[in-house]
């Protein structure tokens, strides 16, 4: 069987490419806003969510024959949100500068729609081993477009990446100036936006 | 057994593990959270003196060190007395001292204000004259970020620096936030009682306004005695 052929495959690149979370299903907006101003945090944040989902997926997988139907929307948010707040600790405990900048938004991962949608679209009715590969891909697909949109940003916005200075002074003394709308929520909106373009213009070819 | 017991039943299994999980997670990992808040906290005492650089990048021994060389953690009575920690009574506030070869260069207040969604904390240091303010910092806050947050950004900060808390006769009238630039807003003689507002947050800053007032009017009795410099050295036993 041909690599391209498998499952396993298909699953990796419909998550990262055809239906990416954010820029296919444009899911999972607020928090690609809020966190992009630098890569730092974007990577960060793109981590937790995809060992979020991830390992939500693996465990809710593993649940699946034992969830019962009524309640299962319940179940998937407790077992979500605990991973959650695990998270957020862990980040307080080793990361505590950037759990400071990304104040709350670690919490809102449990309203992050990708969360809740692999859950019960795909974890409720696959595999474990299939989940979380799942999750790990739409982790990714979403981490890939909050890198390339920070990366954008910090790069426009304030001249550096990843807190390093990379547009060199001469260019400020020949007076070029860094674009304020990129650190703003607007120019967030405009790199999302020419995101999900390029995207879409590509995949109709 | 019936269907909803079996729910029932699966519901009070999973919550159990969750809060077992979450609980062994959260007294774990406690004592490393405190050192980072702690650690971020003289890391803030720091930067209120300018003794170190809001951009620069510095580790954590490093700032260790330049708080224990150069800050002291003492108390203050409600009558204006500086007392050491061990003498410390139930009435007293905590105040930092920034030295200098056993001189006393600024003294920082703890700032803990209403916002509009949520405290603010931070910190306000006042030169040894007792009325011109060297560093205003904020460690915690809730404010919206963009509009109230950017009380945590360096523009806004720096603008307290140099501010005076008293007016020429040596009265106290606190530092507030304008409604706008300070430039068009406020008139001349009261300018360096003010520092700029910030758009889109008139609440935040009015709210913060009024607890710088309350907090420098709190301690105000210390203040007093280093304008009158009566407040040579630090007690005993933290210099």
């Amino acid at each position: 069987m041909k690599l391209s052929r498998s499952k396993t495959y298909k699953a990796i690149s419909a998550a990262l490419w055809q239906s990416n979370p954010i820029s296919k299903q444009i899911l999972g907006i607020c928090s690609a806003l809020a966190v992009t101003v630098q890569l730092q945090t974007a990577i960060v944040m793109g981590l937790a969510l995809t060992l979020v989902v991830a390992f939500s997926n693996l465990i809710i997988a593993l649940l699946r024959d034992l969830i019962p139907r009524n309640i299962r929307i319940i179940a998937e948010v407790a077992i979500i949100a605990t991973l959650v707040i695990l998270a957020d600790e862990l980040l307080k405990a080793f990361l505590f500068d950037i759990s400071k900048q990304l104040s709350v938004f670690v919490g809102l991962i449990i309203t992050n729609c990708i969360v809740m949608g692999r859950a019960e679209t795909y974890a409720m009715s696959h595999g474990p081993y299939d989940s979380f590969v799942d999750g790990i891909a739409n982790g990714v697909g979403y981490s890939s477009i909050l890198i390339g949109v920070a990366f954008v940003r910090e790069l426009l916005g304030s001249g550096k990446l990843l807190g390093f200075q990379v547009v060199p002074d001469v260019f400020y003394s020949a007076g070029y100036e860094n674009m304020g709308l990129m650190v703003l929520a607007p120019g967030a909106f405009i790199a999302i936006g020419l995101f999900v373009w390029l995207e879409h213009t590509l995949l109709k070819d | 057994m019936s269907n909803q017991s079996k729910s029932l039943l699966f519901a009070a299994i999973l919550c159990l593990v969750c809060s077992i999980v979450l609980t062994a997670a959260a007294t774990g990992l406690q004592a490393l959270q405190q050192k980072n808040v702690l650690h971020d906290k003289h890391r803030n005492i720091l930067k209120s003196v300018a003794l170190i650089d809001p951009d620069g990048r510095y580790d954590r021994g490093a700032v260790e060190k330049l708080y224990d060389e150069f800050i002291a953690a003492v108390w203050v009575t409600p009558e204006g007395e500086i007392v050491a920690e061990s003498d410390r009574g139930q009435q007293d506030y905590p105040i930092y001292l920034y030295t200098r070869e056993k001189v006393i260069q600024a003294y920082i207040v703890p700032i803990d204000s209403r916002g509009l969604w949520g405290r603010i904390l931070g910190y306000l240091a006042i030169e040894s004259d007792g009325s011109t303010i060297s560093g205003f910092t904020v460690y915690q806050h809730s404010e919206t970020p963009g509009l109230g947050g950017e009380i945590e950004k360096k523009w806004f900060q720096k603008n307290f620096v140099g501010k005076r808390i008293v007016d020429r006769d040596g009265d106290f009238v606190s530092v507030q936030i304008a409604k706008g630039d300070v430039e068009t807003r406020v008139p001349e003689p009261q300018r360096p009682h003010y520092v700029d507002g910030i758009s889109g947050a008139t609440l935040t800053g009015q709210y913060l306004s009024a607890g710088l007032r309350e907090i420098l009017h709190k301690y105000e009795p210390v203040s007093i005695k280093f304008r009158n410099n009566q407040i040579q050295s630090v007690p005993d036993g933290n210099s």
